[in-house]
C-alpha cells in the first residue's frame, strides 16, 4: 500500500494525453464492458472537470459497482486500517497541492478529486487482494491516476478526463 | 475555562484521579464509537445514494475523514487503557440516531446538516479539556467537521429549489430530527457534572441540547423547513 504515497497524482492535469494512456482508456472501458472505442473528452481545468462530474453517469458507475460487488464478494478491505488512512491523506494533500497552483480553492472540489482518487486507490487494492489479472480495468484507472491524470468517467456517450 | 489543571500528556493522566480517568475514557470512548458508527451506516453508504460522481466522490472523501476520526479518537483511547471490548461496535450498542437505516440521499443531506451540527456541538465543547491529548484532537477533528456539517447543508440548499427536492428534505428532517436531542444526553446528568467538575467539559447537558435546538433551527428555516415539535424540554 504504501507505493500509493510515491505516485504522481494530480501532476499531469489537463496535460496531453499519450498513446499509452488512451490504450489504458480503451482497455478499462472495455474491461468494464462498455465500448472501447468511445471518444475521449480531455478536460483542461478544475472548473470544467467539477462541471462534467456534476452530470449524472449511472450507466458508467453501475458498470463499475457490479465489478466491485463481484470483487467483494472474495475479498474485504478494512476502511479505518490506519496505513490505508494515510494514503487517503495524501491524496487529499496531493490535490490540494494541484488545486492550488492551478488558482483553484475550491476545498469542496478538492474533497471531491480526493475522493475519486480514494475510490480508484480503494478499487485497486481490491483488485489485487482478488487476485485479479494485471490488465483489470481497475488496475487500469488506477494507473491513469498514477500518471498525474484525474479519470472523470463517461458522460454523454464520451469518456472524460482531466 | 477549567479551574483543574491541565493534564498535558497520557503520562500525566494516569497520575489523575479514578474518577477523572473514567470520565475521560466515557468520552473519548463515546467518540471513537460514534464517528466508526457514523461512517459505516452513514457516510459510507451513502457514496451508493449520491446522484453524481461529484457527490458520489465527496461522500467517499467524507467518508475517510469520519473513519480518520474514529482511529484519532480510538488510538487516543488505547493510550489511556479503554479495554479493546469496549470499542467494538458489535459489543455497544450504538445511539438511537444511528439506528435509523440510510434510505436515501436526501436523508444523508440532512443527517450531515444536522447530525453533524450536534458533532460540531460536542466538539466545541472539548476545545478547552483539561485533558491536552483530547483538547488536540478536538481541535484537529473541528474544521473538517464544520466542513461535513457545511457539505450537507450545501446540498439541501440545492435540494429545496423544487417542491418535490423540499418536501423529501422536511421529510427527512421530520424523521432525524426527533431523535437528535437525545445525542447531548440526559438532563441533570451525573456524569455530565463530573466531566465539569474536572473541566474535561465546559457545558451542561441541557445547555448544550438547547444551543443545538436552537441552531439547528436558524440552520433549517432559511430553507423554508420547519423542525418538528418535541417533546423533549429544551
Amino acid at each position: 500500500m504504501s507505493e500509493a504515497l510515491d505516485e504522481a497524482w494530480f501532476s499531469a492535469l489537463g496535460a496531453p494525453l499519450g498513446d499509452a494512456e488512451r490504450a489504458e482508456i480503451a482497455g478499462y472501458l472495455l474491461g468494464i464492458g462498455l465500448p472501447g472505442s468511445l471518444p475521449v473528452r480531455a478536460a483542461s481545468s478544475w472548473q470544467e472537470a467539477a462541471e462534467l462530474c456534476r452530470q449524472p453517469a449511472g450507466e458508467w458507475w453501475q458498470a463499475e459497482e457490479a465489478e466491485r460487488s463481484r470483487l467483494e464478494r472474495s475479498a474485504r478491505l478494512n476502511p479505518a486500517d490506519t496505513a490505508w488512512l494515510q494514503v487517503t491523506e495524501r491524496l487529499h494533500g496531493a490535490a490540494a497541492i494541484a488545486a492550488t497552483r492551478a488558482g483553484c480553492a475550491d476545498a469542496a472540489l478538492i474533497r471531491v478529486a480526493a475522493g475519486a482518487a480514494t475510490y480508484a486507490a480503494y478499487q485497486q487494492r481490491l483488485a489485487q487482494a482478488a487476485a485479479a489479472p494485471p490488465d483489470h480495468p481497475f488496475l487500469r484507472k488506477y494507473a491513469l491516476f498514477c500518471g498525474g491524470h484525474w479519470p472523470l468517467g463517461v458522460y454523454e456517450e464520451r469518456f472524460a478526463i482531466f | 475555562m477549567s479551574a483543574y489543571p491541565t493534564v498535558k500528556t497520557v503520562d500525566e493522566f494516569k497520575q489523575q484521579p479514578a474518577e477523572y480517568q473514567d470520565a475521560v475514557r466515557k468520552i473519548v470512548r463515546s467518540h471513537a464509537l460514534n464517528e466508526l458508527y457514523g461512517a459505516q451506516v452513514f457516510d459510507e453508504p451513502a457514496i451508493h445514494l449520491a446522484p453524481t460522481p461529484y457527490a458520489k466522490w465527496l461522500s467517499c472523501r467524507v467518508a475517510m475523514e469520519e473513519y480518520h476520526h474514529h482511529v484519532r479518537f480510538k488510538e487516543l483511547a488505547d493510550q489511556i487503557g479503554v479495554r479493546p471490548q469496549e470499542m467494538d461496535t458489535k459489543n455497544k450498542r450504538p445511539l438511537n440516531i444511528f439506528e435509523v437505516p440510510l434510505e436515501s440521499w436526501e436523508q444523508f443531506c440532512v443527517i450531515k446538516m444536522l447530525g453533524d451540527l450536534a458533532e460540531i456541538l460536542q466538539v466545541e465543547d472539548l476545545l478547552h479539556c483539561s485533558f491536552v491529548p483530547l483538547r488536540n484532537i478536538a481541535r484537529t477533528t473541528m474544521p473538517e467537521e464544520k466542513f461535513h456539517a457545511q457539505f450537507g447543508l450545501d446540498f439541501c440548499v440545492d435540494l429545496v429549489e423544487t417542491d418535490d427536492g423540499r418536501e423529501k428534505v422536511q421529510r427527512a428532517v421530520n424523521g432525524f430530527y426527533p431523535e437528535a436531542p437525545k445525542f447531548f444526553g440526559a438532563s441533570g446528568s451525573k456524569n455530565n457534572a463530573i466531566y465539569r467538575k474536572y473541566g474535561i467539559k465546559l457545558r451542561s447537558n441541557e445547555d448544550m441540547r438547547a444551543d443545538y435546538m436552537a441552531r439547528a433551527r436558524s440552520t433549517v428555516e432559511p430553507l423554508g423547513i420547519k423542525l418538528p415539535e418535541l417533546k423533549i424540554a429544551a
